[in-house]
């Protein structure tokens, strides 16, 4: 497909659109899903959370109660002292929630001069042992079992511990404080324990799975991990350490919202974990804190990967929609790469070349019909054309001829008279058009007389140039018989008033000069004056006369005028089309402009004058087309040299 | 109850038999003549020992011709137990335990002191309004139960503060939970685990003895007299390539702290590398001289006095008989 095509460009602009569209559309689905998810993330998140300690609870809370029935039995006397062992036994061995329970005194309140007694009953494999925890090496008032509840004066959940065996089971234990009567005075008695496993707390938590890599983690009110799917941070770090270790001061934020109970959602970029959601709340009996991870990528996957087949989807639909479009596109447009093929058929000149068929009944058919139709008309124009340029060539072929015709009655051979020193004579004419009506001659009559003549016959083209060429011979035919200039230019112009239907004339001037002693005999019939230049000094024209053109009256009297030449004076004969030459801003050239080529030249050859002149008027018209014959003669007469009588 | 110190004392118990059967069967005299050296921290591990880790480590025991055992205590008993009953030819311990000990007529000499500085502190929780120590008059301090008494005893009988000592045992969760107004913590050690527990620094208030003229150095490497009467080239040796391993652990911080957490994730003990990295770096702090006038691993002689005066402050039955120095530290280190 070429990159301008009509297809392309569509296309182009269609899957431009589709693109914006389409990114517009996925823009707001994108966000629209994100915030759904996010809400939806963080609805499950505290469900979750609640849901996992309200489960924890349920177990811890019933064990709670029994140290604290018991502190009730103490402190009313319900438990006599010396059934205590065998009590907690009991205890221990209905209680399958309970690996051990204690009820450790302080000094002298059981009896005066008892220190210390702790009886203590523990499961030992199937069977229930007792034994009084308190020993040298086993000082209890200083552990933080004992102590802590002792000085607070409140129950507490002791930081956990692996069992005594050196196994792998975590235990905590559970410390009440009770109260004895004492001489009618309530005091401190000691610490109520009993001692759980954490199995079944750290099997609740590790089974909650959330996405991938999704967890649930628990601290203890200092920050130490009780559960982690890290196994081996188990009791051995804490949230603290664990932010220090990875440098993330925000994370210690978070293990100090935690310990103080806050229930919160944040959001933190760990170093080992990426982008994480962590939602956390308190367990109300322990005070230890549940925490459950979200991460960040895992709860957008669905979306991603939704997203990666919206993207693939869109990929084909574009793809399916480029294709199909190219397809009807060019489907629509076939006529017109046809009819760009007929174009350049006939344009190569076959005009009867078929075009191809089309029956849409749309634009396209109308297209095709207009271009029949213009076919048509092409055809018959161009018949039309080569049968006018065939007459038209004709016609110019015998134009030709005609000129060649005319232009050799007149005498174009220069100098003409080689032998004659007297004269130097040079004679120039251009017609206008193919043939003109100017012209100009000049033969001896005898010895020492030259007849000349300049005219201009009216009108131009054909019918002026067969007038002229009839002048001419006239002029021949007349001058033989007659040597008279006036009685010359009278039958001519009585032959050519007969029958002159078509009212053309001629204005002619006709001269003989006397080569022996430069006498100039003339006659005007019309003619614009011509310009007598004497000895190469002053130039001017020749008075004017009352007569008129040749053809017009039959019984006009022409007069003959004598002029006399000196030596090396100068005759410059010329037709309207020299002083009406036309520049394009129609201005003339003019007598003045000709009288003053005439004095900057006039000293000159008459080849060389006719030729200055030339060269004047080719300036002045600048190229503008020439409208007139221009028609010049210029005689020189050098006196008699040879000394003719 | 069932925590980590009563398993500690049961395995004690076994080891004890082991270790007696041994030296039964065995001529208990005859250790350190084989070259073989047994040595006692006197603390559970730690990174307080990277030193004797890393030169273990490396071979730089070996390299002196020494068969080193590293043997830490299974209770909470003082290292000089293991002294006098012949299970360690050489213990680390404080130097006011050391004192009081010679005071006591056991015959102990010092061959080389570790620790220059006291790293002996109390904190307060800034929201107890306790920020000078003035504001301790009348109120509770957490203190362990043993050995440590007598340089906050003596800080309060220069000042006539009434302060009421808790005994406790080795954990900061009554000082956490308000239980006590202050606590006594080492700060290469409790101070980092209470800041490990979520409290930031700025939320204490610290007072350390070395600022209230109480700089007593800590811990030093001590031997029976007559063992150092017939063993003293093995001797110099351990101190030696003691140094030498602490001047690695210096130098290869993170590779020591690998070692020290294996040796506590064997004896079965809570570790994380933050708090053992605190520990270390703080310990290498403490080797430092600083404006002291000792050379690295000798004890300075005003030190020792001032270790005296404070027992003799502290136990109105301390021995007036004037001790000598030469008697008490006789420095095995040339260098």
């Amino acid at each position: 497909m070429k990159k301008n095509s009509l297809s392309f460009r569509i296309i182009k602009q269609v899957l431009f659109f589709c693109l914006v569209l389409g990114c517009v559309i996925f823009t707001i689905y994108y966000i629209f899903s994100r915030t759904t998810i996010e809400k939806a993330t963080r609805q499950n998140a505290i469900h979750l959370a609640n849901n996992t300690v309200a489960r924890i609870e349920q177990v811890v809370n019933p064990a709670e109660k029994i140290p604290e029935n018991l502190a009730w039995m103490l402190e009313t006397g319900a438990l006599p002292k010396d059934s205590i062992e065998s009590f907690l036994s009991r205890l221990v061995k209905n209680n399958t929630e309970i690996f051990a329970s204690a009820i450790a005194f302080e000094p002298h309140v059981l009896a005066e001069g008892v220190t210390a007694y702790a009886p203590f009953a523990y499961r030992s494999g199937d069977s229930i042992k007792t034994t009084d925890l308190w020993s040298p090496g086993y000082n209890y008032f200083i552990m933080d079992w004992y102590q802590i509840p002792a000085i607070l004066k409140e129950p507490y959940w002791s930081e956990p511990y692996y069992d005594e065996g050196g196994g792998e089971e975590l235990m905590t234990t559970y410390s009440v404080p009770f109260y004895l009567n004492k001489s009618g005075e309530s005091v401190f008695g000691g610490i109520i324990t009993i001692d759980i496993s954490l199995d079944w707390l750290t099997e609740m938590v590790n089974a909650v799975k959330i996405f991938e890599t999704g967890y649930a983690f628990l601290i203890t009110r200092s920050g130490v991990y009780v559960t982690h799917p890290n196994r081996s941070q188990i009791m051995n770090e804490s949230i603290f350490s664990r932010a220090k270790e990875l440098n993330q001061p925000e994370m210690r934020e978070i293990g100090r919202d935690m310990i103080r109970g806050i229930s919160k959602l944040s959001n933190i970029t760990l170093k080992d974990k990426g982008n994480i959601w962590i939602y956390h709340t308190q367990l109300p009996s322990t005070k230890w804190s549940l925490g459950v991870v979200y991460p960040h990528h895992e709860m957008y996957a669905s979306l991603h990967n939704l997203n990666l087949i919206i993207l693939l989807l869109s990929i084909a639909g574009l793809g399916l929609l480029t294709f199909f479009t190219i397809r009807i596109i060019n489907l629509q447009i076939s006529p017109l790469t046809k009819l760009t093929h007929s174009a350049r058929i006939i344009a190569e000149g076959n005009f009867d070349s078929k075009l191809h068929t089309i029956q849409t009944n749309d634009e396209m058919q109308e297209l095709h019909d207009s271009f029949q139709f213009m076919q048509k008309k092409l055809a018959d124009y161009i018949v039309n054309l080569r049968e006018t340029t065939s007459a038209k060539e004709k016609i110019e072929s015998e134009l030709r001829i005609a000129r060649e015709i005319q232009m050799s009655m007149i005498p174009h051979i220069f100098p003409p008279f080689p032998n004659l020193e007297e004269i130097d004579l040079y004679a120039s004419l251009e017609s206008a058009k193919e043939v003109g009506g100017d012209l100009y001659d000049f033969f001896l009559l005898d010895e020492k007389h030259l007849c000349f003549a300049i005219g201009d016959v009216s009108g131009k083209g054909v019918p002026a140039s067969l007038l002229m060429a009839v002048t001419r011979t006239l002029l021949r035919s007349v001058t033989e018989k007659n040597k008279n200039v006036a009685s010359i230019v009278h039958s001519m112009n009585k032959t050519l008033t007969f029958n002159n239907e078509s009212n053309m004339f001629v204005t002619l001037f006709v001269g003989i000069l006397d080569i022996s002693n430069g006498e100039l005999r003339y006659c005007n019939a019309g003619h614009n004056p011509p310009v007598l230049i004497k000895k190469g000094f002053s130039a001017n024209f020749f008075g004017i006369t009352k007569a008129i053109p040749v053809g017009l009256f039959e019984d006009f009297l022409f007069v003959e005028e004598v002029v006399q030449m000196e030596a090396e004076d100068k005759l410059f004969l010329y037709t309207d089309g020299l002083t009406e030459a036309e520049n394009a801003e129609e201005n003339l050239f003019g007598e003045d402009n000709l009288l003053q080529v005439i004095h900057q030249n006039a000293a000159s050859s008459p080849k060389n004058l006719i030729q200055s002149a030339k060269a004047a008027i080719a300036i002045h018209v600048n190229g503008f087309e020439q409208s007139d014959d221009l028609t010049m003669m210029s005689i020189t007469y050098h006196g008699n040299k040879r000394g003719i009588a | 109850m069932d925590n980590r110190l009563n398993n500690l004392q049961k395995r004690r118990i076994s080891s004890w038999q082991i270790v007696l059967l041994i030296l039964l069967l065995f001529c208990p005299g005859g250790y350190a003549q084989t070259g073989k050296i047994t040595f006692t921290p006197h603390w559970i591990p730690q990174a307080q020992f990277a030193g004797y880790y890393a030169a273990l480590d490396q071979g730089y025991y070996k390299e002196e011709g020494l068969d080193v055992e590293i043997l830490h205590l299974t209770a909470n008993i003082s290292s000089f137990e293991y002294l006098k009953s012949g299970k360690a030819d050489i213990v680390s311990s404080f130097l006011m335990d050391a004192v009081r000990q010679k005071s006591l007529g056991v015959p102990i000499v010092n061959i080389g002191q570790i620790s220059q500085h006291s790293s002996l502190m109390m904190i307060t929780k800034k929201e107890s309004g306790i920020d000078e120590a003035g504001k301790l008059h009348n109120k509770t301090l957490g203190i362990w139960s043993s050995g440590f008494d007598d340089v906050p005893i003596a800080f309060m009988r220069e000042r006539n503060y009434n302060i009421e000592l808790v005994r406790i045992l080795n954990t900061v969760n009554l000082f956490l939970m308000n239980g006590v107004d202050a606590l006594t913590v080492m700060y290469y050690n409790e101070y980092d685990q209470v800041i490990n527990s979520g409290v930031n620094e700025d939320e204490l208030n610290t007072f350390f003895f070395s600022d209230y003229g109480l700089d007593i150095p800590e811990d030093g490497l001590y031997c029976l007299e007559s063992t150092l009467s017939t063993q003293r080239e093995l001797l110099a040796k351990f101190v030696q390539a003691t140094i030498k391993g602490w001047e690695f652990a210096d130098q290869n911080r993170e590779y020591t702290i690998d070692l020290v957490v294996q040796e506590m994730a064997k004896a079965h003990l809570p570790n994380n590398k933050a708090h053992q990295r605190w520990m270390l770096d703080r310990m290498l702090e403490l080797l430092q001289p600083g404006d002291k006038n000792v050379i690295k691993g000798h004890l300075a002689e005003q030190d020792f006095f001032r270790a005296l005066n404070i027992l003799r402050l502290t136990s109105p039955d301390f021995p007036s008989e004037d001790f000598m120095f030469e008697n008490f530290h006789k420095p095995l280190l040339t260098k």
